[in-house]
């Protein structure tokens, strides 16, 4: 009230009692308002929203992350989506991307690829034994570094392959070309000589030398050959191992494709005839990269690929029921299940007006404890609900008349499983709606054992039972109430209280001191009732 | 107890806001892979354990979640893994039923909630990582909420705050949303792996329980969602939905992959407070009553719906 005194009044001078009031009915509608601002925006935003300081620590780890090249190349919202499971606050993450320059979408792809293939080369040159978290950083990047390493991949090993039976062909032809036509060459020189024996006298200097050069021929050759042959081999060798190399990359390949289509499955797949692997909350196959990396030492937890979680701590994935995997084959094989039938689920009058509704909305249990004001809207809008809940399930109940509660009602005060016992003792077989709705109406053997609160009942009674006078309901009340032995209003209170589900205040402990008396209640209502 | 069998498996169960004794339950055949689906609305018999059929609409592809409506008693949506979302009108002969299509999500539509304190909107998560809200008289939605990195599993509307509502995402994060402002206004990462379902305490609308492929359910309250209040381990894998009483503050109830529906008291040192093993597969499907105390139902792969009361053995005849 201070507020209306304060703003001195524009015409203090005249009509100061008018001027006054105004003033003050300004302010206190100003007041009201800033008031049901501040509760409309104070209680969301202070509670709904996060209003912690931004914490430099965690922006500069952030940008530290983003500028890393790996991760330069993921996609922007996978980048966020790994700083929020880090903790980072909205602000803080757009602090980060703020300070940290970021590459557009469209060049994304093709530094991928260039760092993809960059990747591969390397990784062949320099046999660097890390080579398998690289194809998997590598991985991550798209299919189309993928298609280029497959090119490069089939490229080089069609190129060991040409080169290796290139060289065998060389090493054979050698071997069947040379070899026979050195034999041939021995062989006419073995004959010359045996032919020109006679001439030996006079050949045999000149046969000499030309042995001598045929035999220095033929060494030469031979060395020839073999240092041919032990390149050949030496070559093959080498091709050998890098092939190794080679194939172990592959695998490796290998398995990220087998990964990557799961993944490109999961993502792209539509419900047609490929099916759906809804279930990769179980199946995960990512590999084995760590989200337990530590982030704040700036290593990249490349993990980001597709906002994936790692594998399941310690167990196995649920077994899953085994004509679930028969279907999942089914469908990866490309077939479809045989029980599927064309089912047309369009509405055939797509502006069809709903029906009007023919009860009004019941309040919440949570909502029906919340002040006095809350009671009186609650009476209205039963008595409407009752008398077409009345009108509309009273005639499938009239067929069943003079049966108890119904069995979903009934609440079996003994058998409890529950640990907590005093909450199920606690609402007994009544315990049925907090918003004063009373059971159907066909329980006239069976009255609400409660004491209603006061407004209430006799309408809700007297709507409920029309034959029935508001004095007959009074004195059967009133037997109930007697009935309920010693403190009846005591009793009254306690069960009003019960009522309203008033547990947010201090739950247990007002629990366990009503069911003492509650069940009393409980079990003598019920002991006379049964002897009705 | 009285069990009701449906023809395809169980994805989803929620009671009636205006009657106590209907229910209706979301299916899909071959475990929601591949195939139809169906929206069963069922009610419980008066006299003895039986559970009949009141109606049943047949979908293209599967039915992931339904969700009655809070304005109108005879009107339901359902949540169809083509993406598009069905209201259905028990009041209005079968023939004219669906009353509507709303196709907008790129994706499977996995999880529904209708407002329960403004009564007119609902949010419904999908699978295209976004979020939208519908009113049943715009033939188009409202808002598109789109920060989730992943799939989003789950949309719980706050039960005080008529503006606010959290969804849970395969992410591994909660975002609590106000409808009034354009982003998200809180991100909780909760856990280390997916987040499958959240729910709003009634009675206390700063508290919210996440349930998640790391087989544990935590509370957490919004004003310091830095540390867990509760962490509730029990559960042997993951779990697919929590829900917390309408009637008692500290009462939770929650099923999961390992077969189980389990209900927990997040303030007791041993949460633990029941276990119910009744299903012979996975169990999907949660709810319990907002009219009657202590009533709940469950749903699972194993195609049986189980209606018992609190304290009860499901399986008891």
């Amino acid at each position: 009230m201070t507020m209306t005194q304060s703003p001195s009044p524009p015409n203090s001078n005249d009509d100061k009692p008018q001027a006054v009031s105004e003033v003050a009915q300004e302010a206190n509608q100003a007041q009201q308002d800033v008031g049901a601002e501040a509760a409309k925006q104070s209680v969301p935003a202070s509670v709904f929203v996060n209003s912690e300081p931004i914490r430099e620590d965690q922006v500069s780890n952030a940008v530290k992350f983003l500028s890393h090249p790996k991760v330069r190349g993921s996609p922007v919202i996978y980048r966020r989506s790994f700083l929020e499971r880090k903790g980072l606050t909205k602000e803080e993450i757009d602090e980060a991307f703020r300070r940290v320059p970021d590459p557009t979408s469209s060049s994304k792809p093709a530094s991928l690829n260039q760092d993809g293939q960059a990747k591969s080369s390397s990784n062949v040159q320099t046999q660097a034994p890390i080579q398998t978290p690289q194809p998997v950083a590598v991985a991550p990047t798209g299919i189309a570094s993928l298609e280029g390493r497959q090119f490069h991949w089939y490229h080089a090993v069609s190129a060991v392959g040409l080169l290796a039976a290139s060289g065998c062909g060389t090493a054979l032809l050698i071997k069947k070309v040379i070899i026979p036509k050195l034999k041939l060459w021995v062989r006419k020189v073995v004959l010359e000589e045996e032919n020109d024996y006679a001439k030996k006298i006079d050949a045999k200097p000149s046969l000499a030398e030309e042995a001598a050069a045929a035999a220095k021929a033929a060494a030469a050759a031979a060395s020839d050959v073999a240092k041919a042959s032990q390149e050949m081999l030496n070559s093959k060798n080498e091709e050998r191992r890098r092939f190794e190399e080679f194939m172990s990359l592959m695998d490796a390949q290998v398995q990220e494709m087998k990964s990557m289509s799961n993944s490109i499955r999961k993502l792209g797949g539509q419900a047609s005839s490929s099916g759906r692997v809804f279930s990769d909350h179980d199946d995960h196959r990512v590999s084995a990269s760590s989200t337990k990396q530590s982030y704040a030492n700036g290593k990249v937890d490349v993990n980001v690929q597709l906002g994936r979680s790692s594998t399941p701590p310690a167990s196995a994935e649920p077994p899953h029921p085994k004509s679930y995997m028969e279907i999942m084959e089914m469908i990866q094989r490309g077939e479809k299940p045989s029980n599927i039938r064309e089912v047309n689920d369009m509405p055939p009058n797509p502006n069809q007006p709903l029906s009007n509704p023919l009860i009004a909305p019941r309040t919440k249990p949570w909502d029906a404890q919340n002040g006095s004001d809350h009671q009186v809207l609650q009476s209205q809008t039963s008595a409407e609900g009752l008398n077409q809940n009345g009108q509309d399930d009273g005639l499938n109940y009239l067929l069943d008349d003079e049966s108890s509660t119904p069995w979903w009602q009934r609440k079996n005060v003994r058998i409890t499983e529950i640990e907590n016992e005093d909450e199920v003792k606690d609402t007994g077989p009544y315990g049925v709606r907090t918003n004063e709705q009373p059971p159907p109406p066909i329980q006239r053997t069976w009255v609400p054992p409660r004491p209603p609160p006061v407004a209430m009942p006799e309408a809700a009674e007297a709507i409920r039972r029309p034959k029935s006078t508001p004095k007959e309901t009074a004195t059967q009340e009133q037997s109930a109430d007697g009935q309920s032995a010693a403190h009846p209003s005591e009793v009254t209170d306690e069960l009003q209280r019960i009522t309203k589900m008033s547990e947010s205040v201090g739950a247990l402990e007002m629990n366990g001191g009503f069911s003492t008396g509650n069940s009393a209640v409980i079990q003598e209502q019920e002991n006379s009732y049964g002897e009705n | 107890m009285p069990v009701f069998k449906t023809p395809f498996n169980g994805y989803s169960v929620r009671f009636s806001p205006f009657y106590e004794s209907r229910l209706a339950v979301a299916t899909a055949q071959n475990f929601g892979i591949l195939g139809n689906g169906r929206v069963h609305v069922i009610d419980l018999a008066p006299t003895g354990p039986v559970i009949n059929e009141l109606i049943a609409f047949d979908t293209a592809d599967g039915v992931y979640d339904v969700a009655w409506s809070e304005s109108h008693d005879s009107v339901l949506v359902a949540a169809i893994a083509d993406g598009s979302i069905k209201v259905y009108d028990t009041a209005l002969p079968p023939q004219s039923n669906p009353v509507r299509s709303l196709k907008e999500h790129a994706r499977e539509v996995h999880g529904l909630d209708y407002n329960p304190t403004r009564r007119d909107s609902f949010l419904s998560a999908s699978w295209d990582d976004s979020v939208k809200l519908w009113t049943l008289d715009r033939p188009v939605s409202l808002r598109t909420f789109r920060e989730h990195a992943y799939c989003v599993y789950s949309v719980a509307w706050n039960p005080k705050h008529a503006d606010v509502f959290a969804s849970a995402s395969g992410d591994c994060t909660v975002r609590i949303w106000d409808v009034r402002e354009p982003g998200s206004t809180m991100v909780i990462p909760g856990h280390e792996h997916e987040i499958l379902s959240c729910d709003w305490n009634k009675y206390d609308e700063c508290l919210i329980a996440t349930a998640s492929v790391d087989k544990s359910i935590k509370i957490w309250d919004v004003r310091n969602y830095r540390v867990p209040v509760s962490v509730l381990n029990g559960h042997g894998y993951a779990v697919k939905k929590v829900k917390f009483s309408p009637h008692r503050r500290n009462l939770l109830v929650s099923c999961s992959y390992d077969m189980t529906v389990c209900l927990w008291d997040f303030m007791v040192e041993d949460a633990l407070v029941g276990r119910h093993d009744h299903h012979t597969e996975f169990a999907v499907g949660v709810d319990l009553s907002v009219l009657v105390d202590g009533l709940m139902a469950s749903t699972g792969w194993d195609e049986l719906v189980y209606v018992w009361q609190q304290g009860m053995d499901p399986r008891a005849s």
